[in-house]
C-alpha cells in the first residue's frame, strides 16, 4: 500500500530542506511519496543532484522562480 | 610658374576644408564631432569614414544575431543625414584617408564608391579610427562562411549567411566576451555552437576560477567549449566546413572570428604619429597626440590604468564616449581629462552574468603588488524575499597597503550593482576597512542587511588580519592536484548534502558531530585541514573550533561547494 507524505520547507534555508527530505525519506516505505515544498532557490539543483545520487525517483519538479514543489518516490 | 600657382590657388579654392576634421564615425568619433559642435557652433566640421554606417551600436551586434534587437535601424544612433541635420556634421561615408599630412595639415582621401581621390583640409584632427578584428593567416581563413563581428554591415553578412541554417553549426573562434555572447544568442536560436579558445580559459579578464564558473555553465545550456585548442586550418570547398584544432576537428556551417581586435593605427604611423601598447596611438589625458593640431580618440588610441596610472589598451564603447567628449574639449581650447579605465566589463552568459573592474589576480602580481583575496557568496536580495538569487564577490586588495584593486562578481543574481559600486570605490582608492562599512541602500527587495560588499569586505579583513586563514577553490585544486600534499578536506555539511556532492577525496563529519569526533582527525593536528561547507559559513564556524582544539592549520574553502568549479564527486 503506497503512502503519500508532505513537508513544509517554506522559508528554511540551506540545509535544512535537504535534511528534512533524507530524514523523512528514511522513514519511508519503497514506492511512497513524498511531496515538499521549498522557497530556497538552491533546492532546485539539490534534490536533482540528491534524486541522482540515491537512486530516489523525481516525480515532479515545478519551479515557478520563487517557490519550488517536488515530489519523490522513494525506490 | 604663374600656371602652377594658379592651380595651387585652385585647389585651395575647391578643395574641401573643415575647421574640425574627424576620421572615423562610430563611437568616438560621433561623439567628437557633436560636442565640438556643442562648443562652437560656427566651425565646419566633418567625418570621414570608410563604413557605409556612422554612430552603431557594436557592442548590440550578438543580440542583433540572436534576434533580441530586431530591425537593424535600432542598432543605428544616428545617421548620417541626422548629423548633418541636428548637428551641423558633414559626415562622408564610404571614404577612405590613405595619408595625412600633418605639415599641410591636409588628408588624402579615396572615394570607395567611385574610385575618385581628393585632398581634405583641416585645422583640427581627430582620429576615431577604431579598431579592427584580427584576422591570423590560418590556411583556408579566407573560405565562404567565416565571418568576423564587428560593424553592422558584418552582421548583415552573418545573418545572410545563417539564412535557412536554423539548427546549423556554428563553430566561434576565440572566447572573448563577443565570442561568449555570440554563443548564447545563436544557441537561444536553436543552433549548435562550439567555441574554440586557444587559452586555457575562456574571457582572459576574469580570473581562471571565475571564467571556469561560466564555462561550466555554457556547457549546462548546452554550448560546446574547448578551451586550450588552438584552430590550425579551415577546410571547406569554397565554404567552410570543418574547423581543425590541436584539440579535434569540429563541423561547421559557419564560422565567427572573434580572436580579438587591434588598433587601426598605420594611418597614424606613417604620418609620424607616436603609438604606445599594442600598436595604439598614444595619447595624453586630455586626447594630443605627439603633433600639433592632431588628437586621438577611442579604440585607436592608449588610455591610462586608474590603479597602476601605467598606459593600458581597453576598448571599450564606454570609454570611447568619454575620450571622445574629453577630446573635443581639448580641440576647442578647454581644459579636461580623462583619468583612465578600470578594465571594467560586464557580461550576461543565459542565467549568469559575471563583471570584473580593476585588477585581476595575475595583473596585481605583474604590476608589483601583493594580492589578497577572497570569493564570499552572498544573496542579491534579502533571501526571504521573492527573485532572491545567489552571487559570489571576489574582493582583490593590496596585502601591505590595504587597498583595494579589484573585484570580479558573478551568479544568478544582481551582480552590476555591486561591481559599480566597486568602481566608484577603486576610482576613490578606497581600502578594505572603508569598504566594511560602507552605508549601502538596503531593504529587502533591493539587497540584504548584511551588504554583499559590506560582508565580503569584512571576511577580508578577517583573512588579512589573520582571524581567518583561507584558500580559494583553485588554490584547493592545487593542492588536489600535488601527490605531496598531505592535508585533509573536512566537509563539515550534513549527510545528505554530501552526499549530492562533495570536494574528491573529502571526509564528512557533520558540524554538530565535530566536537565528539576529533579524534577520528588526530593525526591530521599539524597538517592542514581544509574545513568545507556549502558556502564557507558553517565552514568559519567549524574551522574557529578546530583551531581552539590545536589544529593550527586548518583553512577555510572560501566559497564552498558552491563555489567549486571543478566537478563535485
Amino acid at each position: 500500500m503506497m503512502a503519500e507524505f508532505n513537508i513544509d520547507c517554506k522559508g528554511m534555508q540551506c540545509p535544512g530542506p535537504i535534511v528534512e527530505v533524507f530524514k523523512k525519506i528514511n522513514s519511508m516505505e519503497s514506492g511512497d511519496v513524498l511531496h515538499i515544498e521549498v522557497s530556497d532557490h538552491g533546492f532546485h539543483s539539490d534534490i536533482q543532484a540528491w534524486c541522482g545520487k540515491t537512486g530516489n525517483e523525481l516525480v515532479k519538479l515545478e519551479d515557478n522562480g520563487d517557490m519550488i514543489a517536488a515530489s519523490i518516490r522513494k525506490a | 610658374m604663374i600656371e602652377e600657382t594658379v592651380i595651387i590657388v585652385l585647389k585651395v579654392i575647391i578643395m574641401k576644408s573643415y575647421d574640425i576634421l574627424v576620421i572615423g564615425g562610430v563611437a568616438a568619433g560621433t561623439k567628437v564631432a557633436a560636442k565640438a559642435r556643442r562648443g562652437d557652433i560656427a566651425a565646419s566640421i566633418g567625418v570621414l569614414t570608410e563604413d557605409p554606417d556612422i554612430s552603431y551600436a557594436g557592442c548590440g551586434l550578438p543580440y542583433y544575431l540572436g534576434g533580441v534587437i530586431q530591425t537593424r535601424r535600432q542598432l543605428v544612433v544616428r545617421t548620417p543625414e541626422e548629423l548633418k541635420r541636428y548637428n551641423g556634421v558633414e559626415v562622408l561615408t564610404r571614404h577612405r584617408v590613405t595619408s595625412i599630412d600633418p605639415d599641410g595639415q591636409t588628408v588624402a582621401v579615396s572615394n570607395l564608391e567611385t574610385g575618385g581621390k581628393e585632398a581634405v583640409s583641416y585645422g583640427k584632427l581627430v582620429l576615431a579610427t577604431g579598431a579592427r578584428p584580427v584576422r591570423p593567416p590560418i590556411p583556408g581563413i579566407d573560405l565562404g562562411g567565416i565571418h568576423v563581428l564587428r560593424s553592422v554591415t558584418d552582421a548583415d553578412s552573418v545573418q545572410a549567411s545563417l539564412e535557412g541554417k536554423d539548427d546549423g553549426k556554428v563553430v566561434i573562434v576565440g572566447g572573448g566576451f563577443i565570442g561568449i555572447e555570440v554563443a548564447e544568442n545563436l544557441t537561444e536560436k536553436g543552433m549548435d555552437v562550439t567555441v574554440v579558445e586557444m587559452l586555457p580559459q575562456i574571457l582572459p579578464p576574469f580570473d581562471p576560477e571565475v571564467a571556469l564558473h561560466i564555462q561550466n555553465h555554457l556547457k549546462e545550456k548546452g554550448v560546446k567549449v574547448m578551451t586550450a585548442s588552438k584552430v590550425e586550418a579551415f577546410e571547406g570547398d569554397g565554404t567552410v566546413e570543418k574547423v581543425v584544432t590541436s584539440g579535434g576537428a569540429v563541423d561547421a556551417d559557419l564560422v565567427v572570428l572573434s580572436i580579438g581586435v587591434a588598433p587601426n593605427s598605420a594611418l597614424a604611423e606613417d604620418a609620424g604619429i607616436e603609438l604606445g601598447l599594442r600598436k595604439a596611438i598614444k595619447i595624453d589625458g586630455s586626447g594630443r597626440t605627439n603633433l600639433p593640431d592632431i588628437y586621438a580618440a577611442g579604440d585607436c588610441s592608449t588610455v591610462d590604468h586608474v590603479i597602476t596610472g601605467d598606459e593600458a589598451w581597453v576598448p571599450m564603447g564606454s570609454t570611447s564616449n568619454k575620450q571622445g567628449r574629453v577630446a573635443a574639449i581639448t580641440l576647442g581650447g578647454g581644459d579636461d581629462a580623462f583619468p583612465g579605465t578600470l578594465g571594467t566589463t560586464v557580461v550576461k552568459v543565459f542565467d549568469i552574468s559575471a563583471g570584473r573592474t580593476g585588477l585581476g589576480i595575475r595583473e596585481a602580481k605583474e604590476k608589483g603588488y601583493d594580492p589578497v583575496s577572497v570569493t564570499v557568496p552572498a544573496d542579491d536580495r534579502a533571501h526571504y524575499y521573492p527573485g532572491s538569487r545567489r552571487i559570489f564577490v571576489k574582493l582583490i586588495a593590496d596585502r601591505g597597503s590595504g587597498r583595494l584593486l579589484g573585484a570580479q562578481v558573478h551568479g544568478r543574481g544582481t551582480i552590476d550593482k555591486p561591481i559599480d559600486a566597486m568602481v566608484v570605490a577603486l576610482t576613490m582608492g578606497a581600502k578594505v576597512e572603508d569598504l566594511t562599512k560602507m552605508d549601502f541602500a538596503y531593504a529587502p527587495p533591493f539587497s540584504t542587511a548584511i551588504n554583499p560588499l559590506n560582508l565580503a569586505a569584512t571576511v577580508l579583513t578577517n583573512k588579512m588580519t589573520g582571524y581567518m586563514d583561507s584558500i580559494s577553490a583553485g588554490e584547493m585544486k592545487e593542492r588536489l592536484d600535488d601527490p605531496g600534499w598531505d592535508g585533509l578536506v573536512l566537509d563539515i555539511r550534513e549527510i545528505p548534502e554530501h552526499m549530492i556532492g562533495a570536494i574528491p577525496d573529502s571526509i564528512n563529519i557533520p558540524y554538530v558531530e565535530m566536537i565528539d569526533r576529533l579524534r577520528e582527525i588526530e593525526d591530521h593536528k599539524d597538517k592542514e585541514v581544509v574545513v568545507v561547507c556549502n558556502v564557507g559559513r558553517r565552514a568559519f564556524e567549524g574551522y574557529l573550533r578546530l583551531k581552539h582544539h590545536g589544529f593550527e592549520k586548518a583553512l577555510v574553502l572560501e566559497a564552498g561547494t558552491k563555489g567549486w568549479p571543478y566537478g563535485l564527486e
